[in-house]
């Protein structure tokens, strides 16, 4: 399944659509996207150690779960009012191999993480790492859900409608969670930030203020 | 005696889904099976309106439950009955059930995209801590409800038009956007009207 996860999302995401053999290819599904975020987690969060690797690979499996959860039933209602009324099991399991696929990538991108860490990659080269992994397994991800639409008008209006949804959840489901690497310049390791430090919004708009008036960010700045 | 597994079926064998069903065109449409698609697309609408009430929790659940079918179903009562009466003087060749018709489904198409994203807005309005972020977000979904709905109707009522006299075509190539025009305005009016939670600072 895995296999033909990587080498022929097309054909999977043709048995999602017709519902051939759904429940093996949901159960698949499942254990790639909780086994590869876990193990991406705590390779992130080996950049801290001790207890932040465990509180990490709990919780990129919980945002990945969690933001598909609340993102299928905006794949459903998108995908019928722009022109694919498929069955509630149709969409379900088109998520779910989108973001095993997702999770899979995560999962060959783990090695590298770790070894950068290993070699001793500063915080933000391991942010940096982690952000072009993820954005990685989105392209591989989406590469699916366009196969998985087929050809046919509103196609691209889906996709970017629901690319516009899964960031904002994807994104702020991540940010209630965090951190997964660590704080920078605090010893203490929490399994959840306690500071009110906005929305995810919020800090990008902050972060986009910092860079064009050329602020310099706090040495203590928001927990990723 | 060994027994034929019989194959699966293929897709036309399959019956229709729900949101084929409910968003589909009716072979012969009804007045009381059109009215029921219009308040079933509100009633999904009101799925988003609790998720934006979730953020204050209390009463905003009824006032957002209320609120969000609140502008679809004025457009469906206010603005589309005066699109009739132009299209009537245009000598549009469309009948009334073909406009109740056009305006259950784009009604339906706004409140199942409100429902789908209706999960998603609820974890973003209890999460996120700004309060113009989740105005943002409100108002970005219900427009872009708006605009699914406004296509879907015209794209409903374009093969129809298309065949009337060039006339008619003329007056409703402006008649047509205006009437759009007139319809968001409105929703997003009532809208502002009617969920306060989107427009009170916190």
């Amino acid at each position: 399944m895995m296999n033909r996860l990587l080498r022929s999302p097309s054909e999977v995401a043709k048995d999602c659509r017709e519902d051939r053999d759904l429940a093996s290819i949901a159960a698949s599904a499942l254990v790639a996207i909780v086994a590869g975020a876990l193990l991406f987690g705590a390779a992130v969060g080996s950049w801290r150690g001790g207890p932040q690797i465990a509180f990490a690979a709990m919780k990129l499996p919980l945002v990945t779960v969690g933001t598909l959860v609340l993102c299928v039933p905006a794949f459903y209602a998108i995908a019928a009012v722009f022109g694919r009324p498929w069955s509630v099991r149709a969409a379900v399991s088109i998520m779910l191999v989108a973001g095993a696929r997702f999770s899979l990538v995560l999962l060959a991108a783990t090695p590298v993480v770790w070894l950068s860490v290993s070699l001793g990659a500063s915080y933000d080269a391991v942010k940096l790492l982690a952000a072009l992994a993820y954005a990685l397994a989105g392209l591989a991800a989406l590469g699916l859900i366009l196969r998985g639409l087929g050809p046919g008008p509103g196609r691209m209006a889906t996709v970017v409608t629901f690319i516009g949804v899964f960031l904002l959840v994807g994104g702020q489901s991540a940010w209630i969670l965090r951190p997964y690497i660590g704080t920078p310049g605090r010893d203490e390791i929490t399994l959840f930030t306690q500071e009110h430090e906005g929305g995810l919004a919020y800090q990008l708009c902050v972060s986009v203020g910092r860079l064009l008036t050329s602020v310099p960010s706090p040495r203590t700045g928001a927990s990723r | 005696m060994p027994q034929s597994i019989p194959p699966p079926p293929t897709v036309e064998e399959r019956p229709p889904t729900w949101t084929e069903r409910c968003l589909g065109r009716a072979a012969s449409p009804t007045w009381a099976g059109e009215a029921q698609r219009l308040l079933l697309g509100g009633a999904l609408a009101a799925v988003f309106g609790v998720a934006l009430g979730l953020r204050h929790g209390g009463t905003s659940l009824v006032f957002g439950a209320l609120g969000a079918p609140a502008g679809i179903l004025a457009v469906a009562a206010v603005a589309v009955p005066a699109f009739a009466i132009v299209l009537a003087l245009a000598n549009a060749p469309l009948q009334a059930m073909d406009l109740l018709h056009a305006t259950s489904r784009a009604a339906m198409r706004a409140g199942l995209f409100l429902a789908g994203v209706a999960p998603a807005v609820a974890m973003l309005v209890v999460t996120v801590e700004e309060t113009l972020t989740v105005d943002i977000m409100g108002f970005g979904a219900l427009l872009l409800a708006g605009a699914i709905a406004g296509q879907a109707f015209v794209a409903e009522l374009r093969p129809a038009l298309a065949g009337a006299p060039r006339m008619t075509r003329a007056i409703l190539s402006v008649a047509l956007p205006a009437f759009l025009v007139f319809a968001a305005v409105l929703a997003m009016r009532v809208w502002w009207l009617a969920l306060p939670m989107l427009t009170e600072a916190s």
